[in-house]
This record gives structure tokens, C-alpha cells and sequence, in this order.
């Protein structure tokens, strides 16, 4: 592949993730205005903007572009909606990403947002089980939770892996999630508080899942040639790749590996000219504890079934061998799920900037992001570096 | 009759419709149009007995609207006897993990409103 330009990320912001009172329209332009800010630029100089968003209509506002741009003043300026489902965001940051770095545009806006915690849990895990292949698994009542349940089951057969070890990755994300003021679950939490919670669908159980959140996050795209010539803090883009997986778990050779996850990720390593090995850290798609393991794994960071053991033996925690989900992950940051991909970014850029404060990865030059769509069927990774 | 309402008929059968391509032999669920081996698209119709083994699964207590009723219920994922297969569903009345070893046979045995029913043998 041949690229026009260098790719850099100039600026981020997001709202608090939780349950949130302001209209999916007012949270969009927040974090907008927060990453417009945080890149020091004025809106006119925003050539575009990318939203990702699943369920707009829970919140009585699809095509949230145009409302944004108005809101921005610049309401002349294009906008594309992109919806894959819990990964809509990184595939958004895809789609600005490949635009810059065709010259399509100088600079824009890549903006996430979810907006559903008051449709309350049943409606929920309805709408969420939409984004399942609705023929073979939610028709026949699959949630989410259970299709990740099943990947777990599956997991415990296949390896040696207890619930425990799951339930370990939880209290890892939520001791990270304390250090981040904008989580959704500021709580420590012990193995035993996990398997003691309510089973949502077994062998999962409440603190096995990330919560339902709403949020907002975005970040500013640009040229180097932008970046240098404004001189705010700025990270590159090194390495993109996208992948797909079978839309219904029963149609993977295998169910406790994610194909787009391993795909996306050796495209993305091939670009970036590295390996796993020189990943400083990386925050990973855990929307269940059994699905941090899998990634850790498809991304080469541990070998298949070995990403338990390495849970057991703390090497995943923030400045081990490898800081997994410094922000604290879906799990306890949360999980707006049109504004998770973004949300990523926006914690690498603050991690290679100094501004993560108590959460820093010590001496970090190479930051990964890691986002999928429903059970992996479409995924995207992310290289970033420090400059 | 569509694709999908094919599977529903043969599945109140107890039957699993698949597809067989015809230039390299491999075998889909019938929601296939093209060949995931070989791309082609021309396929056999392959009625196959709707047996098998229990690949994995998760009992659902927090169900989605609809499946409220029918807690504490199993989502079955089923190796197919005599394929390389597997197939998803919804199983009644399993509340443990005791009432359901993997590898366990099951079989197809309906579909209603519930999707594709799979019972155990």
C-alpha cells in the first residue's frame, strides 16, 4: 500500500462513561468539544467528521452528524454514521485514518457515542443481541452475555482455566478503573466478590461483564504536516488493519479464538513494522473477562490457552510485562458501545502524551487498540507511537 | 420458499438442511450462497438427521425481551453428527451445569418462537 501522508492523532476528549442524563446529541458535541480543544484547533479547520453510533434511535436521534456539525458551526462540512456494532468505533477511526492518509483531508473529527441505559436492562440486552447472526443465535434467545458464556464454556474444556482465573482479569480492570476518573465503575473489587455476584448467564456472572453505559469520546485526525505546523502534542498512527470472523460462533473452527481479532492485528503489526513483543500496552476489547484472555491471545501477546496463566501471574497488570487495559477496560471504564473504539484512542493518546496521570504505563512508546463487533465478527486494530 | 423458511420446515422435521458444493464437495448450513472453500456457487440440497453432540453452551437467567418466560433456559451451539457442522439453539429446562455435560448427544426437534429447539437424547 501506498500512502499520500503520515497519519497522527492531534487531540482527545470524552465525557464521563456511566449512566448519563444529557440527550445523545448534547454528549456527542462534549466530547467533540473536549477533543477540539485538547488538539488546540479551531472546528473550521475540521475538513469532516466520522460518528460511530449503534442505537441512535434509543435515544430519538440517528444521522447525529449533520446535528453535530451544526453545533460545531460548520454544518457545511460532510459527516458519515458507521455502525459495527461494539466495534463502530474503531472501524470509524479506520475509515478518518484511510482519508488522511489518501489526502482526501488535512484534518478531522473521528467521534463515538452510545446512549441506552435508560431503555433498562431488558431492552438492552435485547437491542445489544441484534448485533448477534439474529437467524441461528438471538432468535433462539442468545444475549450477549451468553454468546461470550458459551465462548467461556468452551474456554474451561478446551484449557486449563478456572472461573476464577476470568474472574481475576475483572479485578485487575477495576484496580486500573479506579485510576480513571471518567470510568464508569471507580470500585475495587476482589475474586470473591466476582464469583459471588448474580450469574447473568453461566459460567458468567455480573462482574464477568462490563455494564451498559452511555458515553461520548473523540479524537482529531490530521496530516504530520498539520500536526507540525500547529505544534500541540500529537502521537502517529503506525499500524491499522481491519478483519472479519463468521458471523455465528458455530461457524468458527474454533470457539475460543477470534479469526478478525488475529487478522486485523497482523496487518496491523506488518504496517507498523513491529511484533507483539513491542507492544508497551494495549487496550484490549474485554466486554467479558473471557474475552480479554482470548484477545491477549489472538494478538500474540501469549500463546493459545496461555493467557490465563499469565492473568495468574499478574503479568498483565498496569507496568508489568505488558499494561492490558490500563484505562480499565470495557469492564470497568464501561462500555458505550459506538463510542468504545474511540474511547481507546483517546486513552492511548493521554498514555504517549503524560496525561494519564496515576495510570501512566511507565517509559510507553508503542500503544495498541483492540475493538470488535458483536462476538469478533468484524474487529480493528491500531498501532500508535509516540513522536 | 426462502432459504431461511427451509430450514424452519426441515428443522419441525427434526431435520438439518445443508448444502453440499457441487464442484469441491464441501458441506455448509444452507444459508450459504457461494462456497467457502472454493468460492463456486452451485450446492446439493443434503437433508442430514438433526443429531449430535453438545460443542458448548450457557444457561441464560438474564434473558432478552421474549425469553423472559422460558428462564432459566440453555443457548446450545451442537456438533453435527456426520458433518463438520455445528448449529445453534435454544434448549427448555436446564437450570445446572449438571443437566448438561459437554459432549452430551442432542437433537434437533423444532422450531418455534423460541428459534431452533435442540433437545438432549
Amino acid at each position: 500500500m501506498r500512502f499520500v501522508e503520515k497519519v497522527c492523532v492531534l487531540g482527545a476528549g470524552s465525557t464521563k462513561y456511566g449512566k448519563l442524563a444529557d440527550s445523545i446529541a448534547d454528549i456527542t458535541t462534549q466530547a467533540s468539544v473536549a477533543a477540539i480543544k485538547s488538539a488546540g484547533i479551531e472546528p473550521k479547520e475540521i475538513g469532516a467528521s466520522y460518528i460511530s453510533n449503534v442505537f441512535g434511535i434509543a435515544d430519538k436521534q440517528v444521522h447525529i452528524g449533520p446535528v453535530l456539525m451544526s453545533r460545531l458551526g460548520i454544518p457545511d462540512k460532510p459527516s458519515l454514521t458507521i455502525e459495527s456494532a461494539c466495534g463502530s468505533g474503531s472501524v470509524s477511526f479506520r475509515e478518518a485514518y484511510a482519508n488522511i492518509a489518501a489526502g482526501f483531508y488535512d484534518c478531522l473529527i473521528a467521534t463515538g457515542v452510545e446512549k441506552v441505559t435508560h431503555t433498562g436492562t431488558e431492552w438492552t440486552t435485547t437491542y445489544f443481541a441484534y448485533c448477534s447472526d439474529f437467524f441461528y443465535e438471538g432468535q433462539a434467545g442468545a444475549s450477549f452475555p451468553g454468546l461470550f458464556a458459551s465462548m467461556a464454556r468452551a474456554y474451561l474444556t478446551e484449557f486449563d482455566a478456572t472461573e476464577e482465573d476470568f474472574a481475576a482479569v475483572a479485578v485487575k480492570n477495576h484496580d486500573n478503573g479506579v485510576l480513571n476518573p471518567k470510568a464508569h465503575m471507580q470500585k475495587k473489587i476482589t475474586v470473591d466478590d466476582v464469583m459471588n455476584s448474580a450469574v447473568v448467564a453461566s459460567p458468567l456472572k455480573l462482574y464477568d461483564c462490563c455494564p451498559f453505559s452511555d458515553g461520548a469520546s473523540s479524537v482529531i485526525l490530521c496530516s504530520e504536516k498539520f500536526a507540525k505546523a500547529h505544534g500541540g502534542d500529537y502521537i502517529e498512527v503506525t499500524g491499522s488493519g481491519r478483519g472479519g470472523s463468521p458471523a455465528a460462533l458455530q461457524g468458527r473452527e474454533q470457539m475460543t479464538t477470534i479469526p478478525s481479532t488475529k487478522i486485523a492485528s497482523e496487518a496491523a503489526y506488518k504496517m507498523a513494522g513491529i511484533t507483539a513483543k513491542d507492544v508497551d500496552f494495549a487496550e484490549v476489547h474485554d466486554c467479558f473477562t473471557i474475552a480479554e484472555v482470548v484477545d491477549t491471545e489472538d494478538l500474540g501477546f501469549f500463546d493459545k490457552g496461555q493467557g490465563v496463566q499469565a492473568v495468574r501471574e499478574g503479568r498483565t497488570k498496569l507496568n508489568s510485562d505488558i499494561s492490558i487495559n490500563p484505562s480499565g477496560g470495557l469492564k470497568s471504564k464501561g462500555h458505550p458501545i459506538g463510542a468504545t473504539g474511540i474511547g481507546q484512542v483517546v486513552e492511548v493518546y493521554d498514555q504517549l502524551t503524560g496525561k494519564a496521570g496515576a495510570r501512566t504505563v511507565k517509559d510507553a512508546k508503542v500503544g495498541l487498540t483492540h475493538n470488535f463487533g458483536a462476538t469478533g465478527a468484524s474487529c480493528a486494530v491500531h498501532v500508535f507511537q509516540s513522536v | 420458499m426462502s432459504v431461511e423458511e427451509q430450514v424452519i420446515e426441515n428443522a419441525k422435521q427434526g431435520k438439518l438442511l445443508t448444502h453440499k458444493c457441487t464442484k469441491c464437495g464441501f458441506l455448509h448450513l444452507s444459508t450459504a450462497y457461494y462456497c467457502l472453500k472454493c468460492g463456486s456457487e452451485g450446492f446439493e440440497d443434503v437433508l442430514l438427521d438433526g443429531t449430535g453432540t453438545v460443542a458448548t453452551y450457557t444457561i441464560i437467567t438474564v434473558a432478552p425481551a421474549g425469553f423472559e418466560k422460558y428462564t432459566p433456559y440453555a443457548f446450545v451451539v451442537m456438533n453435527v453428527d456426520n458433518s463438520d457442522l455445528r448449529i445453534s439453539g435454544f434448549m427448555a429446562n436446564i437450570a445446572t451445569p449438571e443437566d448438561l455435560p459437554v459432549g452430551i448427544k442432542a437433537k434437533i426437534t423444532g422450531f418455534d418462537e423460541r428459534g431452533l429447539l435442540i433437545e438432549k437424547q
